[in-house]
């Protein structure tokens, strides 16, 4: 079947700075949370801050935002930096879904994903 | 007398892979309609968090199927998300937050949620449809 050019999506991982910054582009939903989970638990291995930036992000559900919420939580369980860039350029589901949800104000989000690197390089106090 | 302008019907095995292209193939039907990007968006998670409901609950075994039918009528969308599993049986190893029905009830102008009499469970949604030169 020929990919339609909403269907592209991927992660992305790389160190910015000392941050592990995952970023998810395109659409991302119960299909691709397994995959997200796991390069989220591999960059928590780390140690470092972690980043991870939905400015490239069109549409995640609530299986993929659990993925989010257990990340933030496993990184302040270890004292680790953490922040979610949800940006102007994220789609508008992205948003739709976490003012719907309340999650906005529960997750440390930053505007940007430069905004994002920089807050995640200080640790979360225990 | 109702006047259904568009419909598409698709059936997807009840597994992961299967919600984005439920998820695209209702945008086909959307991008042929005036409908403002941003209820194009809400309306594809809403039914995004129909289909999860239904992968994640319908069949015990994990095999199924699930049907959607999206109708474009009198200039709003009625989708139903079918599947003939066992009833919305709780997992306490859901892979969700368990917000998929406040999700969809928050962004449809109605819901409904059914058990046909030949088994399963029929999520039937209805949206308005906001034109983009609103």
């Amino acid at each position: 079947m020929a990919n339609l050019p909403s269907m592209t999506n991927g992660i992305d991982v790389e160190r910015v700075d000392g941050i592990d910054v995952v970023t998810l582009l395109g659409e991302h939903d119960l299909s691709t949370a397994t995959d997200v989970s796991r390069q989220i638990d591999l960059a928590l291995e780390s140690g470092s801050g972690l980043a991870i930036d939905l400015s490239q992000t069109t549409f995640i559900d609530s299986a993929v935002l659990r993925v989010l919420i257990t990340a933030q939580e496993r990184a302040n369980e270890h004292g680790a930096g953490f922040a979610i860039a949800v940006a102007d350029s994220s789609g508008h589901g992205v948003h739709r879904l976490l003012t719907l949800t309340g999650l906005d104000s529960r997750l440390s989000t930053q505007p940007s994903r430069a905004e994002a690197i920089a807050a995640a390089a200080f640790p979360t106090p225990r | 007398m109702e006047t259904v302008s568009e419909r598409v019907e698709i059936e997807v095995a009840a597994a992961a892979p299967g919600v984005p292209l439920v998820r695209h193939a209702l945008r086909g039907l959307l991008s042929g309609i005036d409908v403002d990007d941003d209820v194009i968006a809400d309306i594809a998670l809403a039914v995004t968090e129909a289909c999860t409901n239904a992968v994640v609950h319908a069949y015990r075994d994990g095999r199924g199927t699930i049907q959607v039918t999206a109708s474009h009528v009198d200039g709003a969308l009625e989708v139903a998300v079918r599947d003939h599993g066992g009833g919305m049986s709780p997992r306490v190893d859901t892979p969700g937050l368990g917000v998929g029905l406040p999700v969809i009830a928050a962004i449809a102008e109605s819901v409904e949620i059914g058990s046909p009499p030949d088994g399963g469970t029929e999520v039937r949604m209805h949206f308005a449809l906001r034109s983009a030169a609103e």
